[in-house]
């Protein structure tokens, strides 16, 4: 309890914890996300057991367990970020496993190091190569989003409609071209997932939190984050005030397909290949568990960055206990789903309250 | 039947909405339940139609006391309540949203399409209605969607019927198909209970009135015995002033530059060939009835709608807006109509709402310029009388007409040569409908050009220093001076002419 009384905010007037407890609950959107979080930590720390020779040896594992735990989920958990504002305009991206698959599948033909390799054909090579794919992967995620984004207003393509399309396709695509072929990334760009920080394999979970303080800062402070919320809560109203509503979603699928290929440079920067057939299969499912966890309004208009990093953390959190207690993985998802509906009906309750 | 409803109580936490109210409506007249935004009408109606619970006191069904506990029990009792939002299924048709929820079925358990038909036809001819029962509730324009429901709440034989302010989105010509069906109702022994802010309707079809302030019943009586004028005082408290705020015109000198021209303006459905020119400084109003195209006329000039030729000049430039966000950059803004579908983020705070339309304008590679806001937010708030809690209360908390303030305070901060104020009182009562008018007359003075449209002749009347009466899509004529009456204006708004009125009264 100690750590919570510290953040009661100063107020002149004497207020018990219990008072403030009520306010946050019924006012702060976030505050019962927090708790829920707070509580699965609490858990997953008794459950890890004190049964350690000495404390320092209980931290290293306490500490190695969650890096494992945000390594694993800062992929997934940057695609969620930008799920987030794709929900908020009122739309939805079934898109996004397919476009990491084809934005990986696209990095790995520029590096190879075999005989097929894109930039060593033309005689790029070493650093220069490396950063140029990871522009012209950014690129390429870019414009994909950016091309949804045009079906989407331009083309008045439901947003379910055009990216359960580019779903099948950008997959289908990469199967298609990338069909028996062995690809060898440079050792060099493995270093962008495994660069070790002091003995610490941090580096993906950096990028994650980099980019969610941008995006919260994005949603909060400018033009374009507030403009999101005013598409998605009344689109009419909206651009009546003078926003260019199509501008705003482009630009919102746009953002979605570059964290995607972030996401898919981080993947394949972390093992050197990816499975075209199974990679990000049920990402865009996880993305948006995520971020209805976090208390976003799948109608639009209500959504929270920080909100879509707990419900992320809550839902990594929540597979490691399973882990930890040895349910059996078929079962796991079963568990998600719990939590996905029970974030919710929490948040139901707030309203009511 | 009759029905009392005796010292009624109810409170909302430590708001006491209705303190000890008590009144009686019976079959055969039309009472009309009068009162500002936030008095208790719409709780009052609510413990009647069995959707809130009161507090205490209790309600007398032809002198047995009934207890209300669900929109059922109210309903089985007798009472019907028509809500302002209509709940009617688009997408079915009129026979069987008459029958919604009560459905007739067949031994086998399918629906009995044939007979719910026959019956609506049955209840149409009894209303004298002339419409098709199979027609799509879609293809209805307001006022029939209005009659289907009152049919609807006929068919369950309801002797008493509430009607939620039922002609705030109508014309007046809809406006009349919907007094002549309440007529028929009274004849027929029904009793109705009218809420509208719309006095002169009051006059017009009520017999007796009820007024409510601050959860009390201020005032009732027999319609014939008041005026609007006491009516208004009774929902305020204080003597409200009608007369004309028109400015006297020294000369027409004193007026500035054109700064809006439109020449043959066209578009493929709502207007055509519309062409005049808008003066420095002045009020100019656009009236007239349903599918004249006024707003689409004008939502066109504001780049929210498309036109197909015709051209739009501002201070003798053409330009060509593409875009709300390109009209805002000229200096044009746009009040839009029906505030809760076009005008209000209902997801975001008060401050917001307020400088939607400015981020841009007042931000830094994107980045917010917030302080700018809140200052330029905080002048308004005074000029504009907004009665508000805190900035970041949510737009929700406030009231129809603190909430339309806060729509205008938005286009203030854009700070606009054109201010175009589609329906600016609609649904605001009678206290912040002076305070808009005021802002009107302010802003005209600082020499904005202001647009005033508008479906209320008596608005037009007393704010505008001319008008354009317009007529499916054309713009019919235009009024100034002592042309300006409702006789008049109503004439051009159903397709009579202006040249046949000087001749009958030579000015």
């Amino acid at each position: 309890m100690m750590p919570e009384l510290k953040n009661t905010p100063p107020e002149k007037k004497k207020r018990t914890f219990f008072d403030w407890f009520k306010y946050k609950w019924s006012n702060d959107p976030l505050f019962s996300i927090l708790i829920a979080l707070i509580i699965m930590v609490i858990l997953q720390t008794l459950t890890l057991g004190f049964d350690y020779n000495s404390v320092g040896e209980w931290f290293q594992t306490w500490i190695n367990n969650w890096i494992n735990i945000l390594r694993n989920n800062a992929g997934i958990g940057i695609v969620a970020l930008g799920m987030t504002f794709v929900i908020m305009t009122g739309g939805i991206d079934l898109a996004v496993g397919s476009t990491l698959v084809i934005t990986g599948a696209f990095s790995m033909y520029l590096l190879d190091t075999g005989s097929q390799g894109i930039l060593g054909a033309i005689g790029v090579t070493g650093l220069p190569a490396i950063i140029l794919t990871i522009i012209m992967v950014l690129g390429f995620g870019y414009l994909l989003g950016a091309l949804i984004g045009v079906t989407v207003t331009k083309g008045m393509v439901p947003p379910f409609i055009a990216t359960l399309g580019a779903m099948m396709i950008f997959r289908s695509v990469t199967q298609h071209f990338a069909q028996g072929y062995n690809t060898t990334v440079p050792m060099e760009f493995l270093q962008i997932s495994s660069f070790k920080m002091g003995n610490l394999m941090i580096m993906p979970i950096i990028y994650w939190a980099v980019i969610a303080a941008i995006l919260y800062y994005v949603s909060k402070r400018t033009t374009f984050g507030r403009q999101i919320i005013a598409v998605g809560s009344n689109e009419r109203a909206a651009m009546l005030s003078g926003i260019n509503v199509n501008k705003v979603k482009l630009r919102v699928y746009a953002l979605m397909g570059l964290l995607v290929s972030i996401a898919a440079i981080i993947q394949v920067s972390r093992i050197g290949s990816m499975d075209f057939s199974n990679a990000g299969r049920g990402m865009e499912m996880d993305a948006i568990a995520a971020a209805v966890v976090g208390g976003t309004n799948m109608l639009g208009g209500r959504g929270f960055i920080l909100g879509t990093v707990y419900g992320m953390l809550i839902i990594a959190v929540m597979n490691n206990l399973l882990n930890l207690f040895g349910v059996p993985p078929f079962l796991r998802e079963a568990f998600k789903g719990l939590i996905v509906i029970v974030a919710v009906l929490l948040q139901r309750k707030e309203k009511g309250a | 039947m009759k029905i009392e409803m005796k010292n009624i109580q109810k409170s909302f936490g430590n708001n006491d909405v209705i303190k000890d109210v008590s009144f009686s409506v019976q079959g055969g007249e039309i009472c009309a339940l009068l009162g500002e935004n936030g008095a208790g009408k719409s709780t009052l109606m609510n413990i009647l139609g069995g959707v809130l619970q009161m507090d205490s006191g209790s309600i007398l069904v032809d002198g047995k006391k009934i207890n209300f506990e669900t929109p059922g029990d109210s309903l089985e009792a007798g009472i019907a309540f028509i809500h302002q939002e209509l709940n009617l299924i688009n997408d079915l048709p009129i026979y069987e949203n008459m029958f919604m929820g009560r459905e007739i079925k067949t031994k086998r358990g399918s629906l009995n399409l044939k007979e719910m038909y026959d019956k609506t036809a049955k209840m149409f001819e009894r209303m004298n209605v002339d419409l098709d029962p199979g027609k799509m509730v879609r293809d209805l324009d307001a006022s029939y969607k209005q009659i289907v429901e009152i049919c609807r709440a006929m068919m369950t034989n309801a002797s008493i019927i509430i009607m939620d302010e039922p002609t705030t989105s109508l014309t007046d010509s809809e406006i009349k198909r919907v007094f002549k069906m309440m007529e028929t109702m009274k004849e027929q022994n029904v009793g109705l209970i009218f809420i509208s802010h719309k006095l002169n309707e009051v006059m017009q079809i009520c017999n007796r009135y009820l007024v409510l302030r601050d959860g009390n019943l201020a005032a009732e009586g027999s319609v014939s015995d008041v005026t609007t004028k006491d009516l208004a005082s009774y929902m305020v408290g204080y003597d409200v002033r009608t007369e004309s705020l028109r400015r006297e015109k020294e000369n027409d000198e004193k007026l500035g530059d054109e700064v809006l021209r439109v020449e043959g303006l066209t578009d493929h459905q709502f207007f055509r060939d519309i062409s005049f020119s808008i003066n420095v400084g002045e009020i100019v109003g656009v009236t007239g009835l349903l599918g004249d195209g006024r707003s689409e006329l004008f939502q066109a000039i504001f780049g929210a709608e498309k036109f197909l030729s015709g051209k739009i000049y501002l201070n003798a430039t053409e330009v060509k807006i593409k875009s709300t966000y390109q009209a805002i950059k000229e200096g044009i803004a746009y009040l839009p109509r029906n505030r809760k579908e076009n005008g209000i983020i209902k997801d975001m705070n008060i401050i917001e709402n307020a400088s939607i339309a400015t981020w841009p304008m007042f931000s830094r590679h994107g980045v917010i310029n917030t302080d700018k806001h809140w200052q330029n937010f905080q002048k308004q708030r005074e000029t504009l009388r907004l009665k508000m809690g805190e900035h970041s209360d949510s737009i929700n908390s406030l009231s129809g007409g603190n909430q339309q303030k806060v729509v205008l305070s938005k286009w203030l901060a854009a700070n606009p040569r054109i201010l175009i104020l589609d329906n600016p009182t609609q649904g605001v009562d009678v206290g912040a409908k002076e305070d808009i008018y005021d802002i009107i007359l302010k802003l005209a003075e600082e020499n904005i050009a202001i647009i005033v449209l508008s479906s209320e002749a008596q608005e037009i009347i007393r704010v505008c220093d001319r008008a354009f009466v317009m007529y499916h899509g054309v713009i019919q004529g235009e009024v100034r001076d002592e042309m300006m009456n409702e006789h008049t204006i109503m004439r051009l708004a159903t397709g009579g002419e202006l040249e046949l009125e000087r001749s009958e009264q030579p000015l």
